[in-house]
């Protein structure tokens, strides 16, 4: 197969689908094609799962210096494995895992020095507006940017399990309940139930603080 | 609760609605930087099938156990390819390191795709490097036989 758009990432463990129809063989295919030598297969890759690779870099909290290190090592490491990765179809699962055990070797690395300063930052909208954000703070779109602004702040509000899981969950396209595991070391079977009950919480916490 | 279950319901609707808001809030407010995007994209250059890929089989950082006072001990690291094993030691000022069974190779040491530093390692196999590797490092080692590299690492 010719790479094409990434659309979304197999959900390969239960009959449980979020966010539309999905080609559970295409992130196999597309592995297959980049050991290939296929670059348009691994810029499809790039581009369908690096939103994972950040989120679990963002789940974890670390630094941005960090966490720019821990993203580029695990693709860095993904290219290296590339060819001999086990189960192609479950790249997603690989990468989120690689990423997650190099963020806890970061964490791990921290808490044997003597910190001057706290490394880890908020999960805060960075102060340099990107083109986006430009876009949403039109007029037009002023209530939606402030909706917006209020949900990632209650996101800090929710508990750390909380928080890690929808920073993760809310990767595009929608990742997987295995790569959710792997990505945070939770069992796939806790993963619906901890996320109907954070997103309840958060829908709690926009209604009660929301009516403005 | 249980595996089989649906989201259908008006709540699990709801569930569904919020979810994809967050998606499209991290989208705008926390999107993959676009240099690290780049760095994704010009990784494809390190998969060489050519070259043998030795895996880490130690580190310190998660395998040792911490010693008591000592907070900046020096990452020790072991990479096995077979019956070549690289032994590295992750100092302020560089890297030490040893290559066994003990032979001469021609090492580079990588920084990322672009990014390499020569070394030699003598006749017994060891190496220096003065360059203190900062950020994802791998070894590209050259022995007469073969070409063996590393798995990438954050020093």
């Amino acid at each position: 197969m010719r790479a094409g758009t990434l659309r979304s990432t197999a959900y390969d463990d239960r009959p449980y689908t979020r966010g539309g129809a999905v080609d559970r063989t295409e992130v196999g295919a597309l592995v297959q094609s980049a050991v290939d030598g296929d670059a348009a297969a691994w810029k499809a890759l790039v581009e369908g799962m690096s939103p994972l690779v950040w989120s679990v870099v963002r789940a974890h909290r670390l630094s941005d210096a960090d966490g720019h290190e821990v993203f580029q090592t695990t693709w860095f490491r993904f290219a290296q494995h590339l060819g001999r990765i086990r189960e192609p179809d479950k790249a997603g699962a690989w990468l989120a895992s690689t990423a997650r055990h190099e963020c806890l070797k970061v964490l791990k690395g921290l808490a044997r020095l003597t910190l001057t300063d706290d490394p880890r930052v908020l999960d805060r909208a960075s102060e340099d507006r990107t083109p986006e954000e430009t876009f949403i703070d039109s007029e037009e779109a002023a209530d939606r940017a402030e909706r917006v602004r209020r949900l990632w702040q209650e996101l800090d509000g929710l508990g750390e399990r909380c928080r890690q899981l929808l920073r993760v969950l809310m990767a595009s396209p929608p990742p997987s309940y295995g790569e959710i595991s792997a990505a945070l070391g939770i069992a796939v079977g806790s993963i619906g139930p901890l996320r109907q009950r954070c997103l309840r919480r958060l829908r709690a916490r926009m209604d009660t603080r929301g009516a403005v | 609760m249980n595996g089989d279950e649906r989201p259908e319901g008006p709540e699990e609707f709801a569930d569904g609605l919020l979810e994809e808001e967050l998606r499209q809030a991290a989208a705008v407010l926390d999107p993959v930087p676009v240099e690290l995007v780049q760095a994704a994209l010009d990784a494809f250059a390190l998969h060489d099938l050519d070259a043998r890929l030795a895996e880490l089989t130690f580190d310190s950082l998660v395998d040792a156990l911490p010693v008591r006072g000592v907070t900046d001990a020096p990452r020790m690291l072991t990479f096995r390819a077979g019956e070549v094993t690289v032994d590295v030691e992750v100092t302020e000022e560089g890297l030490i390191g040893q290559l066994l069974p003990p032979q001469s190779a021609r090492i580079e040491v990588l920084g990322g795709p672009q990014t390499t530093h020569p070394v030699i390692a003598d006749t017994l196999g060891r190496f220096t490097s003065d360059a203190p590797p900062s950020g994802p490092f791998a070894l590209r080692l050259r022995t007469g036989a073969e070409v063996i590299v590393t798995e990438w690492l954050r020093a």
